[in-house]
């Protein structure tokens, strides 16, 4: 029975098992996917990455030329693992906390193999030499209704599962879901608008840009990844959030602030300094809805650390929370101008973007995958070792190439502002820690590889179909179960 | 170009007014009410509140658990 919050009376009672049967084949396309283009998205950054430091690698097949492998890098992180993982999330929590079905599922999957389409073709063509030149939004604009047709299917399976839901009441991570549902479509509409369909040009084109590249990450990635962790943190702990008032008031001063923060990626630019300034108010303000999701989250895990040893949801899930405020904190202080003046156009911004990404809204969605598979497919997690591997290739990957940016970022920026220092002084300078860099990518597509393996065998058809997967671990504890059921009458 | 600043101007109009409606909605529909009960609705009896849901595979004191749930 759910606790004592309101139900729709008139709403089809759906357990919670069948809502996880709903979403076993949808839930599980748009995530396999995601681990797919993580693998090409890794792959096409270490090659980046190798070439910053050893510029001739590769270097006669112009497809792999730094231009175009890098934005390949970015795109398929963002659209082909960042757009499918979040997509799979919002259905499936969408569903469990309406506690209805999955709706239009064969429209759903048919979205999924169009959304992958649209990515491998806008992949393809940016290799090809066909880049807008347009930073986060590089495919080709032929390939672009690929990517927004199938999420209008999202949409309108996310608005059809929260009206016909059985609970009343709208749980925070609800709030998020339902807001990136209304917040993507419009940024993407907007901003091709704006960029390549060539609505405005200039300086207004690039102002235009950033809003969307930083709200990409802020209003699709980062609600998404939250809702998860609001989800996540108590579930597996038992355990309400610390303070459901304080979550509420994150949701919405995110909502009112980060939509501003966008232009002070353009500091320094020849643009109005009211604009700028809007941007640095906007990225101050930030810290409201960032302190109370960082309280909520940690609050909630006081007394429940020790969980983290058995729980490797819940490793992911804190892993993400705990640099999702570090992350946050970071990128609101990187906005003054006082702070750019240094390392503005330096590695730091590269480190602090990946310690976001990789810290915060991969682990989350790791988490997510970590917890739902089991319940989607019946089936248990094949290797407790490769989950641990995963999640320390993550962490220690995610550290390094954060650390080792971040410190050269800062060296750059004071050497870049010292006209004695000679330029390419500063370059030899930096070389040490790309190759740092590489190797932390080396290990992030180690930990890449043993998820993969995992999710691999996890998705591979079972005889045995668990009824409450992950606290049955084994097949003699299911008989156990069985013979318990039986002795119960139950 | 008239016609696409129309159209994202529209477009802005709509969600601003959408977001509004929608805090209004919310305060009138009593989302704001009863937050303790609201912080508990995503428990069930498969998976209730005290109870951890979550292990390494082959690491979950499973029995335990469901006889003390019984």
């Amino acid at each position: 029975m759910i606790a004592e919050v309101g139900v729709n009376p008139e709403v089809e009672v759906v357990s919670r098992i069948e809502v996880d049967r709903s979403a076993e084949w949808v839930v599980t396309i748009y995530w396999a996917s995601s681990i797919i283009w993580l693998l090409i998205a890794s792959i096409a950054g270490l090659i980046s990455s190798i070439k910053l430091h050893s510029p001739d690698f590769l270097g006669s097949y112009e497809w792999l030329t730094f231009g175009r492998i890098r934005p390949v890098h970015w795109d398929t992180a963002i659209y082909g693992f960042g757009g499918t993982a979040a997509s799979g999330t919002l259905l499936w929590l969408q569903a469990r906390l309406c506690q209805t079905r999955i709706p239009f599922a064969p429209l759903l999957i048919a979205g999924g193999v169009i959304f992958n389409l649209g990515v491998l073709l806008g992949a393809i063509g940016v290799l090809s030499g066909h880049s807008t030149g347009v930073e986060a939004l590089e495919f080709p604009l032929w390939s672009m209704p690929l990517l927004v047709i199938p999420y209008v299917f999202i949409v309108i399976a996310n608005f059809k599962m929260y009206f016909t839901r059985r609970s009343t009441h709208t749980y925070v991570s609800q709030w998020y879901l339902m807001a990136v549902t209304i917040w993507f479509p419009i940024l993407i509409l907007a901003a091709e608008a704006c960029t390549n369909l060539g609505a405005v040009d200039g300086v207004a084109q690039a102002v235009a840009n950033w809003w969307y590249g930083h709200n990409v990450v802020g209003l699709f990635a980062t609600p998404t990844a939250v809702a998860a962790a609001y989800y996540l943190i108590p579930k597996v702990i038992g355990k309400p959030i610390h303070s459901y008032h304080l979550s509420l008031l994150g949701f919405w001063s995110n909502a009112i602030f980060y939509n501003w923060a966008g232009t002070h990626h353009l500091t320094g630019g020849p643009l109005p300094a009211w604009t700028i300034t809007v941007g640095v108010v906007g990225s101050m303000m930030m810290f409201i809805p960032v302190i109370t999701i960082g309280i909520n989250h940690h609050m909630t895990m006081v007394g429940s650390f020790h969980h983290l040893k058995t729980s490797p949801t819940l490793r992911f899930a804190v892993m993400g929370s705990m640099i999702y405020t570090l992350a946050s904190f970071q990128g609101s202080l990187e906005s003054l101008r006082s702070h750019q003046e240094i390392t503005h156009f330096t590695h730091y911004t590269i480190g602090h973007v990946h310690f976001g990404m990789y810290g915060f809204f991969a682990p989350l969605m790791f988490a997510m995958m970590y917890y739902a598979m089991p319940r989607l497919t019946g089936n248990e997690w094949s290797s407790a070792r490769l989950i641990r591997i995963h999640f320390w290739c993550t962490l220690l990957g995610t550290l390094l190439y954060a650390s080792a940016m971040c410190y050269a970022g800062i060296r750059q920026g004071f050497m870049m502002n010292d006209p004695t220092i000679p330029f390419l002084n500063i370059v030899s300078f930096t070389k040490p820690f790309l190759m740092l860099r590489t190797l932390a990518g080396l290990i992030l597509l180690s930990g890449t590889i043993a998820f993969t393996i995992n999710f691999w065998r996890i998705v591979q058809p079972h005889k045995l179909r668990f009824v409450t997967p992950t606290l049955l671990n084994t097949k003699r504890d299911y008989r156990i179960l069985v013979e318990k059921e039986k002795e119960l009458g139950t | 170009m008239f016609y696409v600043f129309v159209f994202i101007w529209a477009f802005a109009m709509l969600a601003g007014i959408t977001m509004v409606w929608l805090l209004a909605w919310a305060i009138r529909n009593g989302e704001f009410t009863n937050l303790r009960q609201g912080a508990r609705s995503i428990f069930d009896d498969l998976e209730p509140e005290g109870v951890v849901t979550d292990y390494f595979p082959g690491e979950a004191p499973l029995m335990k658990q469901l006889e003390r749930r019984r």
